[in-house]
């Protein structure tokens, strides 16, 4: 039997593609540049935030990380109206530490955002402004306890999907960062599908709750990860900012959830939804994109009032910030 | 060993002593936890949000070992959640102190600081004289660490901060300082716990412990606060400020609406 | 006073983390947290807070990479005062060093040789190793 280490004694010099890799950050001619920028990303390497990278790159980072440290904090006010509601002292250390984790999260993503030059108060400056959005699923209201279960299932099952793909993102501190984020959310939809079971195996006014949260988040479930999209036009997709297509995602998480959905006997409301055997993928109703545009504009059922409550907590709480922040130094 | 089969041992004085005192702790644990939890997501600062919403976990955390040993003591069917949901409002026995609202970043600090001073005193004073409070005790003690070192740097930023911070904290700390000695009210029947050697020391003589430490964290800060004892009678209200039923109508809404069910 | 009490009002009052003479109001800016997950393993980095000092920083640090018992020490360390080489040319310099690790020794052909000359056998895989080849014998591939 050959010996596999005695084949190539010597190890092969892999320091040369290495030592190529970052050529980008000498003192070439921009053309240059780029194109090295190009052949690192393209061909699966990181960027890291002290590398030069096109401006159109850090732009592009800077809306999707922004956008999603966005949502993460936002995404903590329609759970934490329930905080304080939660029917028993596990329920309601589980939700308290979930909403935690968000708001962790928003953190997390922010640090990362600030990283690329735009400071965490500018960032809220625009969140508050309307001038940057944030997802969807969090500008509807939570009516029922059963919100909380379905949220923390469903919203968080299809939130990883998307953010399991973006471990392999081009760009080194988000990809670092969503390793954290989806080894913490997998706790989430343990906590959410148990409350949901939970609600399915007990009264009948628990089981229509549940039906009734279902049929409400169905459709803005369906949107979540948007439109189809053109692969080829997607510049996320070609500097591997995202790795995989909105309508991958939807398909993936219709595969893993349907199946458990369905086995708890809930109906979901989208009569065409079925599996297609021969395409090999999900046929479902037509989302309603109208309302997503809608939606994420600002325009949703709660968009306005939560905005102005972060406003409003803003603004009580400048006070704290002052008393422990100097201004930066103009020097420094 | 169960608690219920310790309990066993002690006398039946002894027993009801006890139990008063294991669930005025254990209030006092859930009231604070619950307010103070209602800071996650609307933190100061990022950073701080989860720092806040961590010691609300905690303190809800120890209510809720606390409840489990006070089922255990009463064996009477009811578990921790039952222990901690389904009362009327004027069954809580959270001391005075914490029937305030959440009030302001503040209020909370300065609540935190009392109460988490307070605790620790009385912590400090409950002896061997039952395992299962001792041991757990033991565990609280160690988490509580990080509560006073969190209150105590934010006692000390507010404070030396100047200009509104520290108009704020001082006006926080002087509305709660009469009430906050409540925390250390001398319990019902504590010559019982004495004798059994549940307490190592009086409720007396841990407020006087307690006042020492108050004025050596705020002598280099600000003029003293006056901390009077608590008559005895005074731990709670009779009646509970509207803060506390609002609190109420929230915790339990979900459980009132289909009593019974498993959530 | 508790003795818990005492010891963080002493750590207070000795005052490590805030640099005397200055007031408290610091600038929030980033500090990288490293952690350590269990005994014997390197720090590792984990990521990062903002914070307007060391202690806030440190109870930051413990919140976003700790809360969950991930860690049995941080440490956190003020982005500014960490200086960074990252020079290709110096880290992994061009030329030829394979005499620096164990991979650049080849003698199984010379040790056959030798072998054949004293007229010995190839030694049972219980030789010790020490280049982290497991049980093949130095140099021997």
């Amino acid at each position: 039997m050959t010996d596999p280490l005695a084949l190539d004694p010597v190890l092969p010099p892999r320091e040369r593609s290495e030592r190529s890799a970052r050529r980008w950050n000498e003192d070439l001619p921009h053309d240059e540049r780029y194109e090295h920028f190009e052949a690192h990303v393209l061909g699966g390497g990181k960027i890291e935030p002290n590398d030069w990278m096109p401006d159109e790159y850090r732009s592009a980072v800077l809306r999707f990380v922004e956008m999603h440290a966005n949502s993460e904090l936002m995404g903590v006010l329609p759970e934490r109206e329930w905080i304080m509601r939660a029917p028993t002292l596990r329920r309601k250390l589980a939700l308290t530490s979930k909403v935690q984790d968000e708001v962790g999260h928003a953190q997390l993503l922010y640090r990362v955002a600030e990283d690329l030059g735009k400071p965490r108060e500018a960032m809220f400056d625009d969140l508050l402004a309307g001038k940057t959005k944030f997802h969807n699923v969090f500008h509807y209201p939570t009516r029922t306890w059963a919100d909380i279960g379905v949220i923390a299932w469903l919203v968080d099952a299809a939130a990883i999907v998307a953010q399991q793909a973006l471990r392999d993102s081009s760009y080194g501190p988000y990809s670092r960062t969503m390793q954290k984020i989806c080894w913490e959310e997998s706790v989430h939809i343990m906590h959410g599908r148990d409350v949901v079971v939970t609600l399915a195996n007990g009264t009948t006014a628990q089981r229509e709750m549940l039906q009734e949260a279902l049929d409400r988040w169905w459709g803005p479930l369906m949107q979540m990860h948007g439109p189809r999209s053109d692969r080829s036009k997607d510049r996320d997709l070609h500097w591997r900012i995202k790795a995989r297509t909105s309508e991958e995602l939807r398909q993936e998480f219709l595969t893993i959830y349907v199946p458990r959905i369905l086995e708890l006997g809930l109906t979901i409301p989208d009569p065409e939804l079925a599996y297609d055997k021969a395409a090999g993928e999900w046929r479902y109703a037509d989302p309603d994109w109208n309302e997503l545009r809608t939606v994420v504009t600002n325009h949703g059922p709660k968009s306005q009032e939560r905005l102005e409550f972060r406003r409003l907590n803003r603004e009580a709480t400048a006070w704290v910030r002052a008393a422990v922040l100097a201004e930066p130094k103009a020097a420094a | 060993m169960t608690a219920t089969t310790i309990a066993s041992a002690l006398d039946a004085p002894t027993r009801t002593a006890l139990a008063g005192f294991l669930l005025a702790m254990a209030d006092d644990e859930f009231v604070i936890g619950f307010s103070d939890s209602e800071w996650t997501g609307i933190a100061p600062i990022l950073e701080e949000d989860v720092a806040m919403s961590s010691i609300a976990q905690d303190e809800l955390g120890h209510a809720r070992a606390l409840y489990e040993l006070l089922a255990g003591l009463l064996d009477d069917g009811r578990d921790a959640d039952a222990l901690a949901y389904d009362r009327e409002p004027e069954a809580y026995r959270h001391a005075r102190l914490l029937d305030h609202g959440r009030g302001d970043w503040a209020m909370t600090i300065a609540r935190r600081f009392l109460y988490d001073t307070a605790d620790a005193a009385r912590l400090a004073s409950i002896g061997a004289g039952w395992p299962p409070l001792a041991e757990l005790v033991a565990k609280i003690r160690r988490e509580e660490r990080y509560h006073a070192m969190h209150a105590l740097a934010w006692v000390d930023r507010l404070a030396r901060a100047g200009g509104e911070a520290r108009a704020r904290f001082v006006a926080a700390l002087d509305e709660l300082a009469r009430d906050a000695p409540s925390v250390l009210a001398t319990p019902g029947g504590e010559a019982a716990l004495l004798e059994a050697g549940i307490l190592g020391r009086s409720m007396a003589a841990a407020f006087d412990a307690w006042r020492s430490d108050v004025a050596g964290v705020l002598r280099p800060l600000m003029t003293p606060l006056a901390l009077e004892p608590a008559a005895d009678a005074a731990r709670h209200r009779a009646a509970p400020s509207d803060d506390f039923r609002w609190l109420w109508g929230e915790f339990t809404s979900v459980r009132r609406s289909e009593p019974g069910a498993t959530w | 006073m508790t003795d818990d009490l005492d010891q963080i009002a002493r750590m207070l009052d000795e005052g490590a983390p805030v640099t005397p003479g200055e007031p408290p109001a610091g600038v929030l800016e980033p500090w990288e947290v490293f952690r350590q997950e269990k005994d014997g393993d390197a720090m590792r980095h984990g990521g990062n807070v903002l914070a307007p000092d060391a202690e806030l920083a440190l109870h930051y640090a413990r919140e976003l990479f700790g809360r969950r018992g991930e860690s049995i020490r941080l440490w956190v360390v003020r982005r500014a005062d960490i200086h960074v080489l990252e020079d290709l040319d110096l880290l992994q310099p061009p030329l030829d060093r394979s005499f620096k690790k164990p991979g650049g020794y080849v003698m199984r052909d010379k040790l056959a040789a030798a072998r054949g000359r004293a007229g010995t056998s190839k030694p049972g895989a219980r030789a010790a190793s020490h280049d982290g080849t497991g049980r093949r014998s130095e140099g021997e591939r």
